[in-house]
């Protein structure tokens, strides 16, 4: 943990569960601190608008119950990962936001767990704020993370012409975080993601928040088609290989889908760790 | 999948983790089923015996060339024949009390091929034969082990002294056999030289040198005889040519030479005296007289010229020359005469001796036959002499056990404790196994499955960075859930070994 990172914790614990609009001063304001604060420098207000909008927000226990990191639980190796990731990200966004495409090299290799915790690691940074994409319409998880599972999503948006962004976007308990679930679950046909709406939405939501990352869960490589689209959408991929599940043959064919310069690397999940049970 | 040995021992641990249902069901699964072999397994006891055959004693040296020991090629199977044939079972039944029940002959069969599957006869090196056997109970392992050894010991001896009595036996019969032989060829050979003396070796060459000899002498002789005969013609010649002449002018002559002696004195008194002295008128008569003889003579020899007879002539006879001639003649006569008996005897002598080569040559190759046939038995008999001499030492050698001895090594000892797989072995079997084959199965699954477990082999695999590896996180409910299982598996675990530790101990006590 960085120390802004503790700084800000410890700012944050002084003012109890309630969010107020950051100020503009204090610890976060420390004197050389890279890329990263100067996305949230630009924006604070923003960032004050999200705080307020997030009523309830969810204890570190439900979220790691629910298998999203938290910044209470640093001292986790997932948590280790997912912060040197998102740093990852940052350094090679060049203080720029940016829309990462999380894929999977197969079916329930643990993309939405991957996108949902490394939008749980760049919200951890008080000056930023990411959003999550469930892009994976045939198998959509985010839904899971709101309290109103019928909320409506990203096919409503598509398909609606009348339909605002902002309905879409759903806060989950966490702070600086938002999700866009997949929607009305119907007949998908893959040219959604073709169609300029969602290009329209991709850039409007990137474009709207600076200091906001997106992150689209995408669908497995088995749907190359949308997988191509959705790249076309992002400018980074991440891979999701999953332990002793995805083969070498996988990875390499999945490797010559996606353009060298936006393939950002491999995500190895869910490698067996024995816990400490005392 | 290609991985350092650490690496391999790490995802060994951590596969084994992921899958600890599987290994902890197939520990309490492989303990189970040792438990249950080895509480069925024959408690059995066990009893060996080596024998140390001995065939390179201090005797074989001395006796180099003139024994040859029995060779054994196979002793392990050799023994294991031996020891599961019918005659030596036939006394382990009795032996080791299985014939009490009085089994009939398929039980019997039965019973032995129980006891061949339970003996096991293994060769230690060159010379050292183990037997073992295993049954339930100790007293009748040790009486039949040591029973097997016995009668194996015993059996082999008398084979062995058998095998080199016949040997000695078929020997000796040939030796006898070639004996006979060589003794009617002896006597034939006798026959035939006393048939036949002249039948030696080199008669026929004697009998050439004399032929030749005699040949030779034929025309010598008829040489000598023919200058005989021309030595007689020429004394014949010489005879009948020159004798009369000589004879009638020596006569003539001798009265002429008379006449001119006397006349040569008639002159000589002619000087000195008148013609009427009466030595002349003496002397002129002897003349007159003399003269006469001369007409006489001539006359004669006239006479004699024409009736051809020679008469006895007082002057011829006196003739020396002719004497000489006469008795040249008469000898050579004589030698022309023997000369002819000699060619003829040689001649008859010479036919003699070709018949007599002829007959030679009949006796000669019949000879050679029976000598050809005597060699050759002579030879072979003292072959077979001096080969039955060694089968006899070597029959000496079996018979006195000094070829091919049998030593008990070890002998066999009454077994005080079961032998074998004992029931802590499947114990100890049992967790080592259920130990290994999870880890085993779990290492050919690593071996064989191409998906990746090492976040390092797709980087160098792809040359794509590895972005990140996520651990397992464990939620709360997860971590719980854990607790129990690992509880259970260990309970389970403890459970298995207990069992096994407290069937062992009842097994040690004899309870069961």
């Amino acid at each position: 943990m960085s120390k802004i990172e503790k700084a800000l914790n410890r700012a944050r614990e002084e003012r109890g569960t309630l969010l107020v609009p950051v100020p503009n001063t204090g610890a976060a304001r420390t004197p050389g601190t890279g890329t990263a604060m100067v996305a949230e420098t630009g924006h604070p207000e923003t960032i004050a608008r999200m705080a307020v909008s997030e009523s309830r927000l969810l204890s570190p226990g439900d979220l790691w119950q629910r298998g999203i990191i938290h910044h209470q639980h640093a001292g986790d190796p997932a948590v280790q990962v997912f912060r040197e990731l998102r740093t990852k990200v940052v350094q090679q966004s060049q203080g720029r936001n940016g829309v990462i495409l999380v894929t999977a090299v197969s079916q329930g290799s643990g993309t939405s767990f991957v996108a949902q915790n490394l939008g749980a690691a760049f919200a951890f940074d008080a000056g930023k704020t990411a959003l999550v994409i469930d892009c994976n319409l045939k198998n959509p998880s985010m839904h899971r993370l709101l309290a109103n599972a019928s909320l409506p999503g990203l096919t409503d948006y598509l398909e609606n012409p009348d339909f605002d962004i902002a309905h879409i976007i759903h806060p989950v308990g966490i702070a600086r975080y938002r999700v866009i679930p997949a929607g009305r679950r119907g007949e998908v046909p893959a040219e959604h993601f073709t169609s300029v709406k969602m290009r329209r939405l991709v850039d409007s939501v990137r474009l709207r928040y600076r200091e906001r990352f997106i992150i689209l869960d995408g669908p497995p490589m088995s749907d190359i088609a949308d997988i191509r689209i959705l790249s076309e959408l992002s400018d980074y991929v991440l891979i999701v290989a999953r332990y002793g599940r995805a083969t070498n043959t996988q990875i390499e064919s999945c490797i010559n889908a996606i353009s060298d310069k936006k393939l950002l690397g491999i995500v190895f999940n869910d490698e067996p760790r024995i816990p400490r049970l005392h | 999948m290609q991985m350092f040995p650490e690496q391999m021992a790490k995802t060994l641990i951590v596969e084994a983790f992921q899958s600890r249902r599987l290994v902890v069901g197939m520990f309490v699964l492989v303990n189970a089923a040792m438990l249950v072999v080895g509480l069925l397994f024959p408690k059995g006891f066990s009893a060996s015996t080596s024998i140390l055959i001995d065939d390179r004693n201090i005797v074989q040296p001395l006796m180099q060339g003139a024994a040859v020991p029995t060779e054994v090629t196979d002793r392990g199977r050799n023994a294991r024949e031996v020891i599961f044939g019918r005659k030596i079972m036939d006394q382990i039944l009795e032996h080791g009390g299985w014939m009490a029940n009085r089994p009939t002959a398929e039980q019997q069969e039965r019973l032995i091929e129980d006891i061949r599957k339970r003996t096991t006869i293994v060769t230690i090196g060159r010379n050292i034969i183990k037997i073992e056997y295993r049954d339930d109970d100790a007293e009748r392992v040790f009486r039949t082990t040591q029973k097997m050894a016995e009668l194996f010991m015993q059996e082999s001896i008398a084979a062995k002294a058998a095998e080199s009595s016949a040997a000695f036996d078929f020997i000796d019969k040939q030796t006898q056999d070639y004996h006979d032989k060589l003794a009617r060829t002896e006597e034939q050979l006798r026959e035939l030289r006393s048939a036949n003396l002249d039948a030696r070796a080199g008669s026929e060459a004697e009998v050439t040198a004399r032929m030749n000899d005699l040949q030779r002498r034929i025309e010598s002789t008829s040489q000598e005889l023919r200058e005989a005969e021309i030595r007689g013609m020429a004394l014949e010649r010489q005879v009948t040519g020159e004798v009369e002449v000589n004879a009638a002018a020596t006569r003539e002559g001798q009265y002429r030479a008379r006449i001119g002696e006397l006349q040569s004195r008639l002159d000589t008194l002619r000087l000195s005296y008148h013609d009427t002295h009466p030595d002349i008128v003496q002397l002129k008569n002897q003349i007159q007289d003399l003269t006469e003889g001369i007409e006489a003579e001539r006359g004669r020899r006239e006479q004699t010229k024409r009736t051809g007879r020679l008469e006895a002539d007082q002057s011829t006879l006196n003739n020396p020359i002719y004497q000489q001639l006469r008795r040249d003649l008469s000898q050579n006569q004589l030698n022309v005469e023997a000369l002819k008996a000699r060619i003829a005897d040689s001649q008859q002598r010479l036919q003699q001796e070709l018949s007599r080569g002829k007959l030679l040559h009949t006796g000669d190759a019949r000879l050679a036959e029976l000598t050809r046939d005597y060699q050759v038995n002579r030879d072979i008999y003292q072959d077979l002499l001096r080969r039955r001499e060694s089968a006899r030492v070597s029959m000496h050698l079996d018979r006195d056990r000094q070829g091919f001895t049998f030593k008990i090594q070890e002998p066999a000892t009454l077994p005080l404790y079961p032998s074998g797989l004992r029931f802590w072995h499947f114990m100890v079997g049992g967790i080592l196994l259920g130990l290994l084959i999870p880890v085993g199965l779990l290492y050919a699954r690593l071996q064989i499955d191409p998906r990746i477990r090492l976040a390092n082999s797709i980087s160098s695999q792809h040359k794509v960075p590895i972005a990140a590896v996520v651990p397992h996180m464990w939620t709360p409910r997860q971590l719980k859930g854990l607790r129990i299982e690992l509880a259970m598996l260990m309970l389970a675990v403890v459970a298995t070994v207990a069992l096994s530790a407290a069937v062992s101990v009842l097994r040690m006590t004899k309870v069961i």
